[in-house]
């Protein structure tokens, strides 16, 4: 019998384990239902976003960092992880729009396996250049202890949980602002009709004339600077590492599109709020159970509802 | 990826498509009775570099090594391993190769035969029976993840086999640790020779020669075996519609076979020989852990040498098994002059090789060579062959 106070903290830490995944699964799942493209790529770009997050909140926030020796010694708040939530991103669009233009155009007409082959080979080559760059260790997680001269290092008392840290409920609602405003992008904005229209029948999106090359390289930029920041969101409350690619970020999202459906943005955010409130569960209750059932839960919804819960069966098959 | 065979553009077989009993029961059709040469001449022609190959490997490249200052003579487990690595991939290949599926969780076959056979060698220390049972377990695993995975297509399929993979690989790990060792590996597995120990494994054939062992005789019996098997499958009716269904899937079915049963068919008998390399595997390296055996990135590295030989052919894949364990455990110990040791760098080189070859040759290092044997004896010969060839497979 569950306390009702376990029931809660498995339910906020499934909230934050699952925005991660929801993060990762609607880049994913754009990329995927827009330009029938499966990029394996997607956890190197997790592993860009964590890095990146690492490097810019040592350069600026310690005391011995690249402001710090350019003269700036403070920022009157702690800057160095706001300064991240803004160049990841821009840097995992740059890297976003790199991609498609050198790795994802040339295979668009190329039989899928050749997708998952190239793209795979892509992350190969971005986690052993982490490794031999900066090295395989493993660096501690980069939650700030101030945010505008708020603590947030210290846990706080909710109702119902008991103590929470007060930096992960801050982190989901970041988290949970990002994945509202890409929602709402994708269902309100002219952007998104396009992706919507390509997720459902690209090719009629051609025909009708509308330039749906322009917003593929767009689309694959948004979806990598949503895995970018996903990435940094990680590494503020998990440690990094070159493996966190593929561990903590490529098949989760690959699991979190099954479950809510390929090409599905709605699709996406439930699938991961589902896998990161099973998770959480089971890693509060059978720590060592917790992946298995998590791959075995995914693998009953592909033989019970293969189209998962929101989406249509036909994107990547 | 399948089905660009120099073999079917002669001119007698019109597609995979339309494949009959009769036609592939060889009555008819110059094309499949020069292609049934071709194949035998590839398992006697591997036989033939068997012999050789190790001392290439060890003996030749140890010598030029000497010479030119750098060890690039292989270590004497390294052309057993290669083998191993090649009775996997000629397996995997059935099924990317020619069937299309590709599997991300054939680590699982891999390493429950691996963990199987080390379990088995704890009762009976005999490699054979090792081998026997470790691959009845992968076989036995293979049924129900088939089963289940080949419902789905595509990127689901590749989902699937990877995620009960992974399942395995945690379950190693965590709750199965009584029964693998879990994060401490499973060590001190000995087997002890053929001919109920006679022979020692480790014991040379040749005095003389470092490189032949009789481990290493004992894995080209197998390896042979695997490619004499592997051959009489894509040579026969039921190898033939696993090629049409890599073709295209749709005119299999509306030929009225039953696309479901060949599909598993061609996954178990996958299964069946990364079971077999399993089970080798754990006799030569004696040890067994669930990174090496179960992980995601070892079904990842099946891909990869499958696709650096090269999908076209039997073969093939061998010399990416080739290729990547020789990278893998000579190249990486290798320090340049100007750069230095490589270490750890050769997964990274491996990595864009493998981009490259994928973007360049789809059809691998293999299908590079034949491309390239075509356009020097040429000319003449295969008039329609080149350009099937340069193709480098079907569209769709």
């Amino acid at each position: 019998m569950l306390l009702q106070s376990e029931i809660a903290s498995i339910l906020l830490n499934g909230l934050q384990q699952g925005a991660i995944y929801a993060l990762l699964g609607i880049g994913l799942t754009i990329i995927l239902g827009t330009m029938e493209f499966l990029n394996l790529a997607h956890g190197a770009l997790y592993l860009v976003g964590a890095y990146t997050g690492l490097i810019v909140f040592q350069e600026t926030a310690l005391s011995n960092g690249l402001l710090y020796s350019s003269g700036i010694t403070t920022l009157g708040f702690e800057g160095g992880f706001l300064a991240a939530l803004i160049v990841v991103p821009i840097v995992g669009f740059g890297i976003g729009l790199l991609m498609e233009r050198f790795v994802a155009e040339p295979f668009y007409d190329r039989p899928e396996t050749d997708q998952l082959l190239v793209t795979f080979g892509l992350a190969l080559i971005v986690e052993e250049t982490v490794k031999n760059v900066i090295g395989g260790n493993t660096f501690q997680s980069i939650a700030p202890s101030t945010i505008f001269g708020v603590n947030v290092s210290q846990p706080i008392s909710l109702p119902l949980v008991g103590l929470f840290p007060s930096w992960r409920l801050l982190i989901i609602a970041i988290a949970f602002v990002v994945i509202g405003l890409t929602y709402l992008a994708i269902e309100r904005t002219d952007f998104g009709l396009v992706v919507q229209a390509g997720t459902h029948d690209s090719e009629m999106v051609r025909i009708l004339g509308i330039p749906i090359n322009r917003s593929y390289s767009l689309v694959f930029a948004v979806g990598a600077a949503l895995a970018a920041f996903a990435g940094l969101i990680g590494a503020s409350i998990q440690t990094v590492s070159p493996q966190i690619g593929t561990e903590r970020a490529l098949i989760p999202a690959f699991l979190t599109i099954v479950v809510g459906g390929a090409g599905s943005v709605r699709g996406a955010i439930a699938g991961g709020l589902v896998l990161g409130v099973i998770i959480s569960a089971m890693t509060q209750t059978y720590s060592q159970w917790a992946q298995i059932v998590l791959y075995l839960f995914v693998a009953l919804m592909l033989i019970v509802k293969p189209e998962g819960l929101f989406g249509s069966a036909e994107v990547g098959e | 990826m399948s089905g660009d065979r120099s073999g079917d553009t002669n001119e007698a077989v019109p597609d995979g498509g339309t494949v009959t009993e009769e036609a592939a029961g060889g009555s008819g059709g110059s094309a499949l009775a020069g292609l049934r040469e071709r194949d035998d001449f590839v398992v006697i022609a591997t036989a033939a570099a068997l012999v050789v190959f190790p001392f290439l490997l060890i003996d030749v490249l140890g010598v030029v090594g000497e010479v030119i200052g750098i060890s690039i003579g292989g270590y004497t487990g390294l052309p057993s391993l290669v083998l191993i690595y090649g009775i996997i991939v000629i397996g995997f290949n059935l099924l990317l190769g020619y069937t299309g599926l590709l599997s991300f969780g054939h680590a699982a076959f891999f390493g429950s035969a691996a963990y199987s056979a080390a379990l088995f060698s704890q009762v009976v220390p005999s490699p054979i029976l090792m081998v026997i049972a470790g691959t009845i377990v992968a076989t036995l695993l293979a049924w129900p993840i088939g089963f289940v995975s080949i419902r789905r297509s595509g990127v689901y399929f590749a989902v699937l086999t990877l995620t009960f993979g992974q399942a395995l690989y945690f379950w190693a790990l965590g709750p199965g640790a009584w029964l693998t060792g879990g994060d401490n590996g499973f060590s001190g597995i000995e087997a002890h020779g053929l001919f109920v120990g006679v022979i020692p494994l480790d014991a040379q054939l040749i005095p003389v020669f470092d490189s032949y062992t009789v481990m290493y005789a004992f894995t080209s019996v197998v390896m042979l075996a695997a490619l004499w098997v592997g051959n009489r499958i894509i040579n026969s009716p039921y190898g033939l519609i696993f090629e049409a269904l890599g073709e295209n899937e749709e005119r299999v079915e509306f030929v009225g076979l039953n696309v479901f049963r060949y599909k598993l068919m061609a996954f178990i008998i996958s299964a069946v020989f990364a079971g077999v390399g399993g089970a080798m595997f754990v006799i030569h390296e004696q040890y067994i852990h669930p990174t090496t055996g179960l992980y995601w990135i070892q079904s990842g590295d099946f891909v990869i040498m499958t696709v650096l030989g090269g999908t076209g052919s039997l073969i093939g894949p061998v010399f990416g098994a080739l290729v990547f364990e020789y990278v893998a455990n000579v190249i990486s110990g290798v320090s340049l002059p100007m750069i230095g040791s490589i270490g750890s760098l050769w997964r990274f080189v491996l990595g864009a090789v493998f981009v490259f070859i994928v973007w360049v040759f789809p059809r691998g290092i293999y299908g590079a060579f034949a491309d390239l044997a075509a356009m020097v004896n040429g000319r003449g010969g295969g008039d329609g062959d080149k350009p099937a060839a340069a193709d480098g497979g079907e569209r769709e």
